[in-house]
Parts: C-alpha cells; structure tokens; sequence
C-alpha cells in the first residue's frame, strides 16, 4: 500500500518525463510513447464499457478508425485543424449512438459476436465508398511533419482519458455503470434507467478512441481501410486491457505497457511470424489469467506491487461532522389505512405452457404487512417479479397508488417507491457493503446525491448489523450478511412498499427474532407497507397483519392472520400439516 | 437479363450458401453443446481450403480423397484444441468464460492464418479440377457444381440422420437442451463437447475442400466467414439443421444476385447488414433464441 | 442389508458447503421421505447419491458397495436414478425421445421397447403426446415424462425430487397413483417434498433435514404424533 503522497509524487515524475520526452530523446523513442499512448486510449476507453459496464464490445477499434477516416476527409476538404477534431467527435458520437440501438438488445456472448462484425463492415465502407475515402487507395494527407505537435496533443488525450477514468470510477454514473456489470436486473430494480447509461457509455468510449484514430492518422500523415480496420490489430488493444486487469485503474495502462513493448521486441528481433507470437500469447492470456495480471495472486499480494492491483471504492472522508443517529433517514409516512397502495386485478403469467399466475387478485393497504404464502413453485417469486416490473402480466392489471403500472419499467417502478429483495441474494459483488447500500439509494426514490448516500449508507448497514463490514467487498460476505444486505440496499431507496422474498431459512432462530423486529419498526416508525413472502411460518406469525395464500398461481385464501391460522384448507395447502405448533 | 445467366446465378449461390449452412452448423452445433462461440471457426475453413489446394497441387489426388485426409486430422486437432485450451474456462465465472473463449479463439484465429500466410504465402489459391460441363439447353452445369452439390445434400441428410437417430446425435441434442438432464439420462457430457467440437471442426474441413473447389481462398479470409456464420445462427436458431440451411442458401443466393446484377465489392456487406437489421426488427432473434 | 446407505456426507457446491452431516438407510422395496424446509440441503442430499455433485466427505453405501467416487452412469447401471427438480426435460425432444434417452446405457437400451410399453400403459395419456415436443406439455404431464424417463433406465432405488411442484392439484393424485404403482412393482422410492402432509400419505418412513444435517428419522406414525415435529419441520429448534 502506498501512500497518497507518494503516488502524486510518482505520478508527477511520470507527467514530467512525458511532457520533456520530446527535448530529451530521438524520434524513434517518441514515436514508441506516442503509439504506446495511442493504444492506452484505445484500450482504456473500451475498458469503460467492458471494465465498469460489463459489455464486451469487440468492435470498439472501428471508432479509431471512424475518427481518423472523419479527420483525414475533413482536412483533405480543407477544414481547420480544430474544426476537423470537433468533426471527428462529432461523426464517432453518432455512429454510437446508431450502433447502441441494436447491439445493446443483446447480452453476454451474443452481444459479444455481433460487436465482431463492426470492424469488417466499417472496412468494407471504407474500400467501397471511394468518392468519399478514396477506396482501397485511402488518403494521403499533405506531407507535414507533425510528430511533436501530434505526441502533445496525444499526451493530452492521454491524460483526459486517466482523469476520465479517475471520475468514472467515483460518480454517481460510474455507480449505475459498475451496477449494471454486477447484476443488470437488480440495477434496474435499484432505479437505474439502463438505456441511457449505455448509449452513453458506448458515446463517450467511442469519442476517446476516435480522437486517438484522427491524431494517429494526423501524425501518419496516410490511411487505408487496412491500416484503420485491420481485425489482425484491432483486438490488440482489448487483449491489452485483459492482460492487465479489466476494471482496475491501472489494469489497461500495465496491459499495454507490456504487450507494446513486446511488439517492438518482436519487430526489432523477428522478421516473420510475429502475428503468430502475438496470437500465443493472447491465448495464453485466455487460458490461464482471464482476470489480468494485476488480479493474479502473486502481484495482487505482494508488498512491492499490490498497489497496482488496488480497487476503487469510495473513500470516507476522514473528517466527518454531524452526530451519528441511529434514524434512518426516511421520510416518515403516515398510515393512512384507506390508501390502497397497490392493486392487482386479475393477473396473469405463463412461461410456455406453464401458467404461473392464475387470475390473481389482491389489495394491500398503506402500513399493512402481509404475508405472502403457498408452497414452491405457487407463483409467489413470478408476482414480485410481476410487481417490480422484471414481468410484464399477460393480462390483468396491477394499480399502484391507483396509477396502472402494468407496463411499466423497472427503474420507473423502483422510482414510484417499490423496493424489493431477492430470494437468493443478488449483491453487486465487486461493490462494498457501502457502496452497495448507496447504490440503492441515490437511484432508488430517495435520490439522494452520491456522496451524501455512501455516508447514510451506514446508518442502513448499523440498521441490520452490517456496520462492520461496511468496506467488505460483498460478495465476501456470508450467506446470511447478503440476506440482510438485500433488505438494507431495497431500504436505502426509500420504498413505500417493500417486497421481502425468502429471508429467515438459513438464519437462526435469534436473527429472525432480530429480522422480525426490523420489519415491525420499518411500518411502524416509517411507514412503509410490507409484502412478506417466507416459508418459515412461525416468522410470519408474529408480525404480519393479514395472510395472502397462494397456490398453483391463484389466491386461494386472503384473511386477517388469526382467520387464515385456522382455516384447515390453509394449513393442508400451505403447511401439509393439520395442526402446526405456532409458538 | 436473361434467363439462363440468371440460373448460373441462382445456381452459384445455392452452393455458396449450401457451403456457409455447413459451416454455420459446425458453429451453432459447437455453441449450443458446449457453449463456446469460436471466432476461428472460419478460419478452420480457410486454412483447411488452402492445405487442400497445396495436397491437390503436389499429389493431384482426386478431392474425394482429399477430404478424408484432412477431415481426419482437423477432428483430432479440434479435439486437442478443446481439450487443451477450453474445457479448462468451464470452471469459470460466466464473465470470465467469454472473456477467456474470445481471446483463446481470436489469439488462435490470429497465430493460425498468420504461421499458415508464412507456410503457404498469403496469395488466393483454389482447388483448380478439371471438369466436364453439362448442357441443359442456354444453361451450362459443370460436373464439380453437380459433386459439390451432392456433397452437400449428402452431409446434410447424414448429419440430419445422425442427430435424429444415432445415441451420440441424440445425446448431443439433449446436452444442448439441458446439460443436467442429460448427465443425469448417463451421458458424459464433457465427452460429448468435446467430440461436438472435433465434429464441427471436422465438418468445416470438409467444407474447406467444396469451397476451394469454386472459390479461391487463403489465410486471412476466415473471420468474414465466421460473420455470416453467425447471421446465418441468428436467422436459422441454435442447433438447428434446417433452419441454417435455409438461411444459409438464403444468404448465399443473396450474394450472388448482388455480386452479379449490382457489384461483387458489396456482397461481404449483406450478412452484417442483415444480422444489424434483424436485431433491430427482432430483438429476440426469429424466435429461436432459447439459450439466449 | 440395506439397499442404500448414506454415513456422514458432506457436500459444497458453489464454494459454499452445502451438506455437512446426512445420514440416511434405505431399506430395499422401502416407500422413504427426506422432509426439511427449504434450503436445508435436499435436493444437495439427492444430487449427491446420483453422483452430480462431488462429495466431500461422509460415504454412499448402495448394498453395501461403496459407491462414492463413481461417475453419474456408472450409478444409473446400479439402479440409482434421480426424477431432478424442475423436471429438467428436453424441451425441443418429443415425448418419446425424452423417454428413450432414459434407456440411454446399455443394458436398459437393449430393453427399451419392451420398458417403453411399461411407462405408456402406467401414463396412457403419454401416448397420445407421443410425437409433440416435451416443452409443449402441462406441468402434469411434463412431470409424467419425468417420471417414466427416469423409469426407461430399470430403476431399483427411484429419487423423486419435488415432483409435485408446478403440477395442477388434480394431477397431483394421479401422480402419487403411479408413484404407488411403480412402488409396488418393487421399486425402492426415496421422496423429497416440502408438503408434509402430502409426504406422509405416500412414504412409511421419513427423515428430516435441517441446514445440512439430519436431525430426525422416523415412521410414519410416529412423525405424525410427534408434537414437535411440526415445529421442526418449520426450521425451528
């Protein structure tokens, strides 16, 4: 671990040694830095969307090649040189843009395969559209030595990108980003409205790798099809970012720092067979450190160079004013037992030939907590996910508030004031509790500005007794730490009704007691309406007011809880037991 | 334009596109099973295309018999490859397996096409047979288009025959449909992926050679084959036999209408251009994406 | 000698250990329950006797032989056939290929047609489905191809994971008709289900499971006096 200090201090000596380079050394160095800083930028900017965002975009080398093409027909017209970087920004942000309208309806390999096919086509534009970028000839720009000029304006880029990371990695869109490569579902449950995020991701990606195509192509002074889209090259950046640590802030920096010198080692010592090398070597990089040298034991633990592995998470401030208050900062609600704050009406779902949900009809009044029960499979997880808008109904409605919600989005949903957890725990792994907890919050109907949320993030941990591992990457944590972390993350978003699916099993008779309790005292000091869906009666029985049963997908029972306890029909579907012990 | 000139047309495209069916099946066939997406696909072909040609140059052994030669080979090298290098990502995160499955197949895509360009240079080569041509009246068919054809209405109906019937073709089937119900039926589903990918790497040496025998090929024209694979998957679903022949010869005719009626520079653009719009229009692909 | 006996076993899956200490005798021709709430390691339990999950300690005896490192097949040609969670159907397969692949070793593919008429006559309504894709078919019905799937391999100790769920109440009872009848031809049942009461109307014997452990292991009646249990079975001490 380094201090701060002293990293500034490294820092600097590196920015001061890049920015003499010319005065000090021959043009063959230079020219080496300026195309090790061109492929940083290639390989950080796709690391925004792969690193933070999670997509594997493999056509990003064509925005390079977008970008010199835009810059070079630009100057070759006549345009001045600023006009002609600002055109560049401009054509590479529309081409984005175009391409997030199909790319971005895939996930996983598929979009991972379709991104493949950008660079082949943008070099069959390129060869065939000879009127406009001169065919297989290209363009030869007038013969100007520009080296210098172009390696400052490189070494700008270069920084931009750094401190663009840098920002990323602590704003509140770097969040919504890291949230959607965690778990892309409960990021939108959480609030966060995807589509923008990632057409926006993909723009500012492909603007950072457009300008190094036109500064590459400004310093080259020529471009063709192959040498802009060459699919030999343009997976060499990606490899780069791999090799290092995808994600990390210093993983496509070291990445590309090894893998140009290596290129220049085979260039200089290998008059052939360098592409075969160079395709070892990135199978190698597959086969045994798919999660980057920087991740790699070795390094990450060891005393001389850990720090290169370091993560970003949000650091507190060391100085903090204000009393610490165990409140949650929640607006309290009023009950207002006549609100009915959400309906469903007839709702139905199938999957295939299964039908999930039958018919279902219910009401939950504002401060009411109801139990949600019926054996597996009985269609209860399929009605949250129906409520939280992860399901559209096949038909029937589902009001809240009386305003039909039925088509509605996720992250709109999640913005009226729905919160729910999951069964099976859902955190963003690679975030900490804090962070975790702070997403939901400034996403969620709170709103709450970033900073503002990672600091009440901690009054929700101390909340369900997370406080001393607020730091704690959370996927280290134990099974039933994650349990309450969905509760405290559903929380965080200021719900006025809340859905809890499946919290006690697994947990101890004393952690009931104590998850038991934090459900009374979210309505009775908040307000907050609670749908309880538990197999684990007895958890139920102390706190909720009214028992919904399902089963086979319809309601079969909806009655005050002393009622639904002795209803034999209840108890055979529900417990398969004639007489449970209810203590 | 005439009749007659229009058929050669239709008739080029449908062994094209009865060839990228093959192709794209070896791959929907690879994906499905073991859920690898292989970026090299393509360049199996284009490798395989150019040793056929340089056994055909030195030998002049009848292509019938080139087939074998190098099917055989290409099936223990897929198998190797698989067991080598991607049966261990299984073990894997799912993130971590696609990062590891693209750059193990694109690093393999580009150390082969690169030590073959070395090997064999990186000229266009083919197959060059020669053949009798048959006349149906304005029409002329040579008898390699009529070999290749039956060639690929043949590997067609034994794939069809051997997944639809065979033990192995239907425990194939059923590793792509539910690994877990099958390993618990007794297949020994690691065995079945990588036996599917020697067979689909088997399949597009096989390939290799039809295509060498009317179109030149060389090192690096691989990954655009892997392209119109994928559209060709997309269209016609995973694992499905009928639909990427159907796409394929689609796809194929496609090409040759536009590389004879409007210019041949074009006829690449179709495929990505298709796959863009049908993810715009169908974003779920044609209803096929189970795995998806 | 006991048809199937489970000392200590001990699983994790996932990096997290899921079983830690189940013990379990399973006499031959035997109707048994594994009851426990959810979570507490059942369907662990079974994937481990079929061999889909590794064991990490603890041993499965099956008459005697122990059986603890042999591969998923190499247990179905014993006769240990699992009936898994979620019916895990070929979806795409028709019905007749999904129950042929459960002939898929050798010994019970050589009897096949014969084992075939056997499954149809106990699940007529299978006939009629017989060429339609398994995924087409009601939860009941899938659940029937399920069944008669796993019986295709000749099973002499049949697991039962959860096969009611997702099965229409009235199926529900010709289902458990054909459990009966598949028990009386001398097939070793062993039966997970989290309705209890349901459980108990088929199996003579049960044992219960709680956060991996087995903490209880009685007959019928006795489980259906014991004022405690209810509690138990609810996951609570």
């Amino acid at each position: 671990m380094t201090s701060r200090p002293l990293a500034l201090a490294g820092a600097a000596v590196v920015a001061l040694t890049l920015a003499t380079l010319p005065l000090l050394a021959n043009a063959y160095i230079v020219s080496f830095v300026f195309a090790l800083l061109v492929a940083f930028v290639i390989a950080q900017s796709w690391d925004w969307v792969n690193g933070l965002m999670g997509y594997l975009n493999l056509g990003h080398y064509a925005f390079y090649g977008i970008g010199g093409y835009t810059f070079c027909m630009l100057l070759v017209a006549g345009a001045p040189l600023p006009i002609c970087f600002a055109g560049t920004v401009v054509s590479v942000a529309i081409a984005a843009a175009l391409l997030s309208a199909p790319i971005f309806r895939l996930k996983g390999d598929y979009f991972a395969f379709a991104t493949l096919t950008i660079v082949p086509l943008c070099e069959l534009l390129a060869s065939n559209l000879s009127g406009l970028t001169g065919g297989s000839e290209g363009i030869t720009l007038p013969p100007n030595y520009v080296l210098n000029p172009a390696y400052y304006l490189m070494l700008i880029l270069t920084l931009a990108t750094f401190v663009t990371t840098l920002a990323l990695m602590r704003s509140r869109f770097g969040y919504a980003m890291r949230a959607v490569r965690n778990d892309e579902q409960v990021a939108q449950v959480s609030g966060v409205r995807l589509f923008p995020i990632k057409i926006a991701t993909l723009m500012l990606s492909g603007v950072f790798a457009g300008l190094a195509g036109a500064i590459q192509a400004w310093q080259f002074s020529f471009i063709d099809p192959y040498t802009m889209f060459n699919m030999g090259v343009a997976l060499i950046p990606i490899a780069a970012a791999l090799l290092g640590g995808s994600g990390l802030l210093l993983g496509p920096l070291v990445g590309v720092a090894l893998l140009t010198s290596l290129q220049q080692v085979l260039l200089i010592k290998l008059n052939m067979l360098q592409g075969t090398i160079y395709g070892l070597v990135i199978v190698l990089i597959g086969r045994f450190i798919p999660g980057g040298l920087l991740r790699w034991r070795t390094i990450a633990n060891s005393a001389a160079l850990g720090w290169l592995s370091r993560e970003s998470h949000f650091e507190v401030p060391a100085l903090r004013g204000g009393a610490r208050s165990d409140a949650l900062p929640l607006r309290a609600d009023p009950i207002d037992a006549s609100r009915k704050i959400l309906e469903c009406r007839d709702v139905t779902m199938a999957f295939g030939g299964n039908i999930a949900v039958r018919k279902a009809s219910l009401e939950i009044r504002q401060g009411e907590i109801v139990g949600l029960v019926g054996p597996n499979g009985s269609g209860k997880t399929t009605l949250f996910n129906l409520i939280s808008g992860v399901l559209h109904p096949k038909s029937g409605t589902i009001l809240v508030d009386g305003k039909d919600i039925s088509q509605f989005r996720p992250d709109e949903i999640a913005g009226l004031g729905i919160g729910r957890t999951y069964q099976i725990p859902r955190p963003f792994g690679e975030l900490t509790v804090r962070e975790c907890i702070a997403v939901g919050r400034t996403f969620g109907r709170a709103r709450a500005p970033l900073k503002q949320s990672m600091l009440e993030a901690e009054t929700f941990a101390r909340f369900v007794g997370l406080d001393d591992c607020l730091e704690k990457r959370a996927d280290q944590l134990s099974l039933q730490q994650k349990k309450v972390l969905e509760i405290a993350r559903a929380l965080a978003g200021e719900p006025k009704l809340l859905l809890v699916d499946e919290v006690a099993s697994g947990l101890s008779t004393v952690e009931i007691a104590k998850f038991v309790e934090h459900i009374r005292e979210i309505r009775d000091r908040y307000g907050v309406t609670v749908i309880w869906v538990e197999h684990i009666f007895s958890a139920l029985a102390s706190v909720v007011d009214r028992l919904i049963v399902l089963d086979s997908g319809s309601v079969i029972a909806d009655a005050p809880l002393a009622e639904a306890m002795h209803d034999e029909n209840v108890l055979a579907t529900y417990l398969g037991h004639a007489n449970p012990e209810v203590p | 334009m005439s009749l007659d000139i229009l058929v050669q047309v239709l008739l080029s495209g449908l062994l094209l596109g009865g060839i990228y069916a093959l192709v794209a099946f070896g791959l929907s066939l690879v994906y499905g099973v073991a859920n690898i997406l292989n970026i090299a696909h393509g360049t199996f072909l284009a490798i395989s295309g150019v040793i056929a040609s340089l056994i055909y140059a030195a030998t002049d052994w009848n292509p019938l018999l080139i087939i074998p030669a190098l099917a055989i080979p290409v099936f223990a090298f897929g198998y190797l490859f698989h067991a080598t290098l991607l049966r261990p990502l299984a073990s894997r995160s799912k993130h971590d397996e696609t990062i590891g499955t693209v750059l193990i197949t694109t690093g393999a895509l580009i150390a082969m096409s690169d030590i073959t360009g070395v090997v064999a240079g990186t000229n266009q080569r083919n197959i060059p047979v020669r053949s009798d041509m048959l006349e149906f009246g304005e029409v002329f068919v040579s008898m390699t288009q009529v070999w290749i054809l039956a060639g690929i209405v043949a590997l067609t109906l034994v794939l069809h025959l051997y997944l639809k019937h065979a033990w192995f073709g239907r425990a194939v089937r059923a590793v792509t449909q539910d690994p877990m119900g099958a390993t618990l039926c007794g297949v020994n589903a690691s065995r079945a992926r990588a036996l599917t990918f020697a067979a689909g790497s088997g399949l597009v040496a096989v390939a290799g050679v039809l295509y060498a025998l009317i179109y030149p090929v060389d090192p690096n024209m691989g990954f655009s084959l892997t392209v119109r694979a994928f559209t060709i998957i997309i269209i016609g679903g995973i694992g499905n036999l009928a639909g990427a022949m159907v796409a394929g010869v689609m796809l194929g005719v496609a090409e040759s209408l536009t590389a004879f009626y409007w210019a041949p520079k074009w006829a690449p653009a179709i495929s990505v251009v298709l796959l863009l719009l049908i993810l715009v229009v169908f974003p779920r692909g044609l209803g096929t994406w189970r795995r998806a | 000698m006991s048809l199937l006996r489970v000392e200590h076993l001990a699983v994790a899956h996932g990096g997290l250990q899921a079983l830690w200490d189940i013990n379990l005798t399973v006499e031959p021709g035997e109707r048994i329950g594994l009851l426990g709430a959810n979570g507490a390691g059942k369907s662990t339990t079974l994937g481990a006797i079929v061999g889909y999950y590794p064991t990490m300690g603890g041993r499965i005896l099956f008459e005697e032989t122990d059986i603890g490192r042999e591969s998923v097949a190499a247990r179905l040609e014993r006769g240990v056939v699992l009936v898994p969670e979620g019916r895990r159907l070929f979806a795409a397969m028709s019905v007749r290929e999904n129950l042929e692949m459960g002939a898929f070793l050798a010994a019970p593919r050589r009897q096949r047609a014969a084992t075939l008429d056997q499954v149809l006559s106990l699940f007529p309504i299978l006939k009629e489905k017989a060429a339609q894709p398994a995924g087409t078919l009601s939860g009941g019905q899938q659940q029937m191809v399920a069944i008669g799937r796993a019986l295709m391999a000749k099973p002499r100790l049949l697991l039962l994971d959860e096969p009611f769920i997702g099965v229409a109440p009235l199926i529900i009872r010709d289902v458990l008709v054909a459990l009966s009848a598949i028990a009386d031809t001398g097939v070793t049942v062993l039966l997970v289900e989290q309705n209890t009461h349901r459980a108990l109307e088929f199996v003579r014997r049960a044992s219960v499971i709680e956060n991996g452990r087995t903490v209880l292991d009685a007959d019928r009646e006795t489980l259906r006096n014991d004022k405690g249990f209810g509690a138990k079975f609810l996951g609570l001490d």
